[in-house]
């Protein structure tokens, strides 16, 4: 079971499985669009909101928050919430629930929830979700790192949407099918025969509880090759590249059993940055060559990545206020002469006294 | 005395400024210029909002004996004295305030 919150978490949600699946919006309107399991609608106070969903404005997610705390905040146990940064309910939603779990003592490892968030492609996105993101990253998505109290944060981006020009279901696909192959892991464990190391679902689920952000990839692997060159290239570029590892997790599938000892080269690898992943290798006979999943848990990226979207937003404030002064302003220069100003304002004194004082004189008081 | 005098004269504002200035205005165009006037031309250039402040400026002015409050028909009319002409004529000379139209006045004339 998963749950989508908002337009876009909707889509994937019920993109990757519609019998599980548990959407929320603010708009019935909305959430009709999509064939899902179980419905939950949020109370937003504005009627517009009703109607229309939140559009890109998250004080309306987060109002109506309080409607579905208490269903939603019970759901989301052990689960995935699938959400957008940049509109309206994913984000006004999500930051609650980020702070509501940030705000409890602890959360139970088995109740811990996995996120997966969709980041705009700053270049070519409206600023509106550039700037909710930024606000997203910058506030509940970093209590909830220092809070601990969610599972892995996955960060997916737009950028290679725009760059390739996907259709937007074609895209989620993508991104999904990449998910499902971090998912997968430890079915793939229970499935085919070890050879060694070991990755059970009580394992997967206690690596997945963890408060980081998660970065999975997947590729063919060449044992004869330097693990780290073939990792850096392969990196997932649906998702946001790590940086510092801090836990990591890797599953690899060898169609011959005499490569399996390849697996001590990646150990190495990762042994340099202290670093002792968990890890299982089984027989796959299915495959031709042998093939890896890779996960790596980071928390420092998104530091950079405000720093990222704070020069791009405020490029784009900078031209967007350009364009309006070259439009619609045009100033012409004021000259003044203080001398000349002083001496007349001078002149209108003396011209009101002299009169005040003929009166006063007229009516024969001075 | 002088000192006392300029002491007294220095204590004014804008408003005691312009309250000479009408009542010396008025007189000159035998018209009666009573609180009420006043109070109305206060609010107009925005000095006050409350009849209470303007009271309190009659009241200030006459404890000094800059004006007189003369009881006529029933209204409270208002007219300067020889120092309140001569409080009046420093203010002006000293440059530290300009006048403002009357309501009443200008209205009247």
């Amino acid at each position: 079971m998963t749950i989508g919150i908002g337009g876009a978490g909707s889509k994937l949600s019920t993109q990757l499985d519609p019998a599980t699946s548990t959407i929320i919006n603010v708009s019935d309107i909305e959430l009709e669009k999509f064939d899902a399991h179980t419905k939950l609608r949020a109370v937003a106070h504005s009627t517009r909101a009703q109607l229309r969903g939140a559009r890109k404005d998250p004080s309306i997610g987060r109002d109506a928050f309080y409607s579905v705390r208490e269903k939603l905040t019970d759901i989301i146990r052990n689960d995935i919430v699938f959400s957008s940064t940049g509109g309206g309910t994913g984000n006004g939603l999500c930051t609650e629930l980020l702070d509501y779990l940030s705000g409890l003592d602890s959360v139970p490892i088995v109740d811990k929830t996995m996120f997966v968030f969709v980041l705009p492609y700053p270049e070519l996105e409206a600023s509106e979700f550039v700037d909710n993101t930024l606000q997203f990253l910058e506030g509940p998505v970093s209590r909830a790192i220092d809070a601990g109290n969610t599972g892995n944060l996955i960060l997916f981006s737009n950028q290679q949407k725009f760059l390739t020009r996907l259709q937007e279901d074609d895209y989620n696909r993508l991104m999904l099918d990449s998910l499902q192959e971090f998912l997968v892991i430890p079915e793939k464990g229970a499935r085919f025969d070890h050879l060694d190391g070991n990755i059970d679902f009580e394992d997967f689920h206690l690596y997945t509880a963890k408060p980081y952000f998660n970065h999975f990839c997947r590729f063919d692997f060449d044992p004869g090759a330097s693990f780290e060159k073939q990792l850096k290239s392969n990196y997932n570029n649906l998702l946001l590249a790590p940086e510092g590892t801090i836990e990591a997790m890797f599953l690899l599938e060898v169609p011959d059993a005499d490569q399996a000892v390849a697996f001590y080269d990646i150990l190495d690898y990762f042994a340099k940055d202290n670093v002792s992943p968990t890890y299982s290798v089984v027989h796959n006979p299915d495959i031709k060559k042998p093939s890896i999943t890779v996960s790596i848990l980071y928390s420092r990226k998104p530091l950079e990545l405000v720093d990222d979207f704070n020069v791009i937003s405020g490029k784009r404030k900078r031209t967007r206020v350009k364009k309006s002064l070259d439009q619609y302003v045009t100033l012409t220069k004021l000259e003044i002469d203080m001398t000349d100003e002083t001496r007349k304002a001078a002149k209108d004194v003396d011209q009101d006294g002299e009169e005040i004082i003929n009166v006063l004189k007229r009516i024969g008081k001075l | 005395m002088k000192e006392l005098f300029k002491k007294q004269t220095e204590q004014l504002r804008e408003s005691h400024f312009l309250i000479l200035y009408w009542i010396a205005k008025a007189e000159n165009a035998n018209t009666k210029y009573n609180i009420t006037n006043l109070f109305d031309d206060l609010k107009f250039a925005g000095l006050t909002r409350t009849k209470q402040n303007a009271v309190a400026y009659v009241e200030a002015l006459c404890a000094l004996c800059f004006i007189n409050l003369l009881i006529e028909q029933n209204r409270k009319n208002l007219y300067i004295t020889r120092y309140g002409a001569k409080a009046l004529e420093l203010l002006v000379k000293q440059r530290l305030y300009s006048t403002k139209p009357s309501h009443f006045l200008e209205g009247t004339s």
